[in-house]
């Protein structure tokens, strides 16, 4: 299989256009992307192409009057050939400038898309590097901005230490400062919080809530075939299982390999993963708000996970790291914990007397209404609720983007009301559900009270 | 606790939208279904078998159409704004009431839309975006000037206060 076109020699500057840090660039030109990336690019569509081309020939057992054999192969050919063409089309136009106030990159054969990020506007600046683009020591620069249901850009790829270097320059940039790039800047100083070791990983899956589920489900089938006499369908439930807990536990292992969160001058790092690797930088006052996960079993040992809400996380759609991308400590213990959050969203003070879900609302919560509840301190929305995973979200006053005081007829009927602090999406939530509405009121004009001088 | 109390503004009164944001609902909404009980009852007219059920389906699709028609009265008074020295306060619904407060400094840009049916009452949604999507800000049937002085007014305090996010 040959390629549609040769690789360029990646030690050839490929480069056209001005130099990216001359300012007022035109738009249209810009750098490139390494040449490589096509190779990469392409081998990644040409997966998608052939396993879509080969199982179009597998369920129809060949095409037309071709021998299922040859129309197998000239599958697989022209998955590979669509793939490298899309490869080599995606690589030629795409072009990216990082200028004085802005980053700007274009896209697109047919349908050219420019997509310009202020500098301001960055939230975090992540590196990937995807499997195939790793072996070819190239990396991915991923600019999350806020707003916006696409608002995460992504520059693929580039050599590794030219990724790391863009990322140090636009995350000073984010923060108003300005790097001199001809200086040869100094390592950046950072210090390690935690390193999480795999095998703990593993535990916390195995003990997790999903897999208790899978279990508990399993052996409800397996009671129940052995109760119908179906042995082969409790066969073929046990085979299904074993492959969901591979692919569950594989997957959290494989993407939180060697789990480290280390603090940086701009804000926290997070290295992870072992065949694709991830490094996620955080800006301290990018984050929006913190959430503490306590799954049942979890709770006996005192372990615990975060998650944190940062804007533009929410809107990356890719299946390398499918919820992934929030996990701030995926297991840790409640001191770590504690000081990690108490880092990051300071309490600043007495919390005031905590809401609860009214008596009269139980019905809309039987079991759950115990653990529901909210309290407020001059830094913090603090707000807990679930009983099978508790959730405890922390959100500073100066992030909350908007307080919501709401009522359905039901909760009329009762006499509650629900108050809702809106943050960024993601699995950050503070919300004070049904609470007697009086006391709703009085939290909800307090609260707007609390956002508005935290402004 | 009452229902205007536990819904009143911080201070002040509430602006109201425009009552074309009724009539614009009664045309997109109401009318449709009216014409379809329309045309069901001069279906059962002309069909000479199975009138009752057509008529059934008649009379209920009217019905639909009344009290969608009574929902735009009374959603239409529901909806209010108001503006406060530091935020933006929306109220709105009859069954599920909502009232959110946005602080200006919050705000990341402010959207003015009006469809067709829209411009020839003279009234335009106005929307808030902030980095929340829960937010869900918009106004409907704002009057076109006020939309407009809205839209100016909001984007110059929310520069002023802006925050970022």
């Amino acid at each position: 299989m040959s390629e549609p076109t040769p690789a360029p020699d990646p030690a050839g500057p490929e480069l056209v256009g001005p130099d990216p840090r001359v300012p007022g660039t035109p738009e249209e030109v810009g750098r490139r992307t390494h040449p490589l990336s096509a190779l990469v690019q392409g081998l990644l569509y040409s997966a998608a192409a052939t396993i879509a081309l080969v199982g179009s020939t597998l369920t129809g057992g060949g095409w037309g009057d071709l021998h299922a054999l040859i129309s197998f192969g000239v599958a697989i050919v022209a998955g590979l050939v669509l793939g490298m063409i899309a490869g080599y089309v995606s690589w030629r136009f795409t072009r990216y400038v990082i200028d004085h106030t802005e980053v700007r990159v274009t896209t697109g054969f047919l349908s050219r898309a420019s997509r310009r990020i202020p500098f301001e506007r960055i939230q975090s600046v992540d590196v990937a590097e995807p499997l195939v683009a790793r072996v070819f020591g190239l990396a991915e620069l991923r600019i999350d901005s806020a707003g916006g249901s696409d608002s995460s850009t992504s520059i693929k790829y580039l050599e590794k230490s030219e990724v790391q270097r863009l990322r140090r320059v636009l995350l000073a940039r984010a923060h108003g400062d300005v790097l001199d790039d001809d200086v040869e800047q100094p390592a950046e100083q950072r210090s390690l919080i935690t390193r999480v070791p795999p095998e703990r990983v593993v535990y916390g899956t195995l003990l997790s809530l999903d897999f208790v589920f899978a279990v508990v489900a399993f052996v409800a089938l397996v009671v129940m075939a052995i109760w119908f006499d179906q042995v082969l369908v409790a066969l073929g439930g046990a085979v299904s299982f074993g492959s969901v807990i591979v692919q569950m536990i594989g997957k959290r292992v494989l993407q939180q390999w060697n789990f480290t969160l280390s603090r940086g001058e701009h804000g926290l790092r997070i290295e992870r993963g072992l065949l694709s690797r991830t490094s996620q930088t955080i800006p301290f006052d990018r984050v929006q708000g913190i959430a503490i996960k306590e799954p049942f079993v979890w709770r006996r040992l005192g372990w615990q996970r975060l998650e944190v809400d940062v804007a533009g996380y929410s809107s990356r759609s890719d299946d390398v790291d499918e919820g992934q991308v929030t996990t701030l400590l995926p297991i840790t213990d409640p001191a770590l914990a504690g000081a990690i959050i108490e880092e990051l969203l300071p309490i600043g003070g007495p919390t005031v007397e905590s809401h609860h879900m009214a008596r009269g609302a139980r019905l809309f919560a039987p079991i759950g209404w115990r653990y529901r509840s909210v309290t407020a301190s001059p830094g913090v929305v603090i707000a807990t609720t679930g009983w099978i995973q508790r959730t405890t979200s922390r959100v500073p006053h100066r992030k909350s983007q908007s307080v919501e005081l709401r009522q359905g007829p039901l909760q009329r009927w009762r006499g509650v009301a629900t108050v809702e602090i809106h943050t960024p999406p993601g699995p950050v939530d503070a919300d004070g559900d049904h609470l007697a509405d009086a006391e709703a009121r009085s939290l909800w004009v307090a609260q707007v009270e609390r956002t508005r001088t935290a402004g | 606790m009452s229902q205007d109390q536990l819904f009143d503004p911080l201070r002040g009164a509430w602006t109201r939208v425009s009552p074309s944001l009724a009539t614009l609902r009664m045309l997109t909404r109401a009318l449709p279904l009216l014409v379809v009980a329309v045309a069901l009852v001069v279906a059962a007219l002309l069909v000479p078998g199975a009138r009752w059920w057509i008529l059934a389906s008649a009379v209920l699709v009217a019905g639909g159409a009344a009290w969608t028609a009574g929902w735009a009265l009374r959603n239409q008074r529901s909806w209010g704004y108001s503006e406060t020295e530091d935020e933006l306060l929306i109220t709105s619904g009859v069954m599920f009431k909502r009232l959110v407060a946005v602080p200006y400094g919050r705000m990341q840009f402010v959207d003015v839309q009006a469809g067709p049916i829209e411009r020839s009452l003279g009234i335009a949604n106005v929307t808030l975006h902030t980095a929340s999507s829960e937010t869900a800000a918009t106004i409907p049937g704002v009057p076109t000037d006020e939309a407009t002085r809205l839209r100016n007014r909001l984007t110059e305090l929310g520069e002023a206060r802006g925050a970022g996010v």
